[in-house]
């Protein structure tokens, strides 16, 4: 049964299940909560590789779905709120992201590949790995350091690649440091450590240790 | 079919919206669709401070995707904040006035932090000419983003000591739909993209309240009062990277920390680094240099004079190592006992 609904889920979003088991999957993806959960995950992984091909989402295959959704009585009452106050739960893993708002709410929020910008950088760039290289180092007195004409050199790069490990004496440094970063980037900072990898539970290291190795 | 394997790569998310209620419009600074790019940085930043919001939204970074929610609320002046991870560790992060509280099941610990009340969240600065040195801000456009209009503003670094941003902004609102993070070269390096964002009027208490059972947990505190100095010493930075200053210095004490530590802060205006300094322990072994990266913040951390010098900050590893071996202690002009 489940093999069968991952087909049919895995057909949905190749655009290759058949118009009439679209709907009616479609329908059952309104009343089935567990269903929404799988929904909720192929939102996210297909969406990755799409945007891994560069391919934008079929919109017939979209607005066939989005038309048997917004059919469903159900779904109506709750997409049309624009502003949900209260009532939040804290929660549903990923299911929630493609759908707390995502099935149910209106306008089935299609799944795309980020559309290109001028200037930006294509996916393929996007994926290449960070430099990691500087050249060799030099400073700048702070002092000076305000001048718009300044020469300096880039310090070296350290040789091995950053360990991700938050340790509690890092978490520390983190929380503290996001206090004094600008919304953006501590968002991001904070993101970050929040997904970041971590270590075994109950093999903390002291506190006042330095900073994790794993 | 998808598969989980394919989905560490990349990311692209369906977003479903509830932005559109004209009461929750940011006001424009004069002619938004006109506006300079530093204005639509500065209303994007008073939108992430000062609005009510609940959003959900992908961090990929380093071929990982995972998903978060983030609830902001300002009500009568305090700032209440709760960030957590959805599919991944659990962990939560949240804020209530000037109150931290980090969640880490993976660790069974829970971090609790006081931050005095001067201390909150500092703004996105000012642009201004200095800036201009070191970053090249540009305004890319309009784009549309998942059927929301959005002005889309770059902020490339000019040298490799930091990082760049490329934002969606919602013109709207001036919430930032999606943010990249980039390198030097404009490759992304960390993307964030809202996948549903609600602005509510109001945002009940239990909405802050985390979902982490701690029963066992480790609850490690700053009880101490935090104190004006971790040594007679006033450490400071000798030499930094161009347009990097310190804004701030303060003492405080960390959940946890057998003593005081001393926090400095250097910005660039865009980016910040914080170097924490506290006295070494186990000093007849001392460590070598230790490095690590939250995500694409960087931390390193090194032993000098007796103290470990750590640099923290959301800047290329070669920056925090930069700073942290460049501080250096000064005779303080009034010893704290």
């Amino acid at each position: 049964m489940n093999e069968e609904l991952d087909s049919q889920l895995s057909a949905m979003f190749d655009d290759e299940l058949p118009s009439a088991e679209c709907e009616l999957l479609a329908r059952r993806l309104s009343r089935d909560e567990q269903l929404k959960a799988r929904w909720g995950r192929y939102a996210v992984m297909g969406a990755v590789i799409r945007a891994e091909r560069g391919v934008r989402l079929n919109a017939p295959l979209a607005g066939r779905i989005s038309a048997v959704l917004l059919a469903e009585p159900a779904l109506i009452g709750r997409s049309s709120a624009p502003l949900r106050v209260g009532g939040m739960r804290w929660w549903q893993p990923l299911a929630a992201t493609g759908l707390a708002a995502g099935v149910a709410a209106v306008s089935v929020l299609w799944l795309r590949s980020q559309s290109a910008l001028p200037g930006s950088t294509p996916l393929s760039a996007q994926l290449a790995p960070a430099p990691r290289a500087l050249p060799v180092a030099a400073v700048v007195p702070a002092a000076i350091n305000g001048g718009s004409n300044i020469s300096y050199v880039l310090p070296r790069a350290p040789s091995s690649a950053p360990l991700v490990v938050p340790s509690t004496e890092l978490a520390n440094y983190v929380v503290a440091h996001s206090m004094f970063s600008s919304p953006v980037a501590r968002r991001n900072l904070l993101s970050a450590f929040m997904t970041s990898e971590g270590g075994t539970p109950g093999a903390e290291e002291a506190p006042q240790d330095a900073l994790s190795a794993k | 079919m998808p598969s989980a394997r394919n989905s560490a790569s990349a990311l692209g998310l369906a977003l479903t919206w509830a932005l559109t209620a004209p009461a929750f419009a940011e006001p424009p600074a004069g002619d938004s669709a006109g506006a300079a790019p530093a204005q639509w940085l500065e209303r994007m930043n008073r939108a992430l401070t000062t609005r009510n919001y609940d959003g959900i939204f992908s961090h990929w970074h380093g071929g990982r995707v995972e998903m978060l929610r983030i609830i902001h609320r300002v009500q009568d002046g305090t700032v209440s904040e709760r960030l957590a991870s959805l599919d991944g560790s659990g962990r939560e992060f949240v804020r209530t006035g000037a109150s931290l509280a980090c969640y880490l099941p993976d660790k069974r610990t829970v971090l609790v932090e006081q931050r005095p009340p001067e201390q909150s969240l500092v703004g996105f600065p000012t642009v201004n000419d200095q800036t201009a040195d070191f970053y090249e801000i540009r305004d890319m456009g309009k784009s549309r983003l998942n059927r929301r209009d959005t002005h889309v503003i770059s902020v490339a670094p000019r040298d490799e000591y930091r990082y760049g941003y490329r934002l969606w902004i919602d013109e709207s609102t001036a919430m930032p739909l999606k943010t990249e993070l980039c390198d030097t070269h404009g490759r992304v390096i960390e993307q964030i993209v809202f996948a549903s964002l609600t602005l509510p009027a109001r945002i009940p208490d239990s909405a802050f309240k985390p979902e982490v059972a701690t029963t066992g947990f480790q609850w490690l505190r700053d009880d101490a009062a935090p104190q004006p100095s971790s040594t007679a010493l006033a450490w400071t930075a000798m030499r930094l990277p161009p347009g990097f200053r310190m804004t701030v210095r303060s003492a405080q004490v960390l959940p946890g920390s057998p003593g005081p530590v001393d926090h400095l802060v250097f910005t660039d205006g865009f980016a910040s680094v914080s170097v924490f300094v506290e006295r070494a322990t186990g000093a007849a072994s001392p460590q070598p240099p230790q490095q690590a990266a939250v995500g694409s913040s960087s931390a390193f951390s090194t032993v000098i004079d007796g103290h470990k010098i750590t640099a923290v900050g959301e800047v290329p590893p070669a920056t925090v190592q930069f700073i942290a071996t460049q501080v250096k202690a000064q005779e303080a002009s009034a010893p704290h006992p």
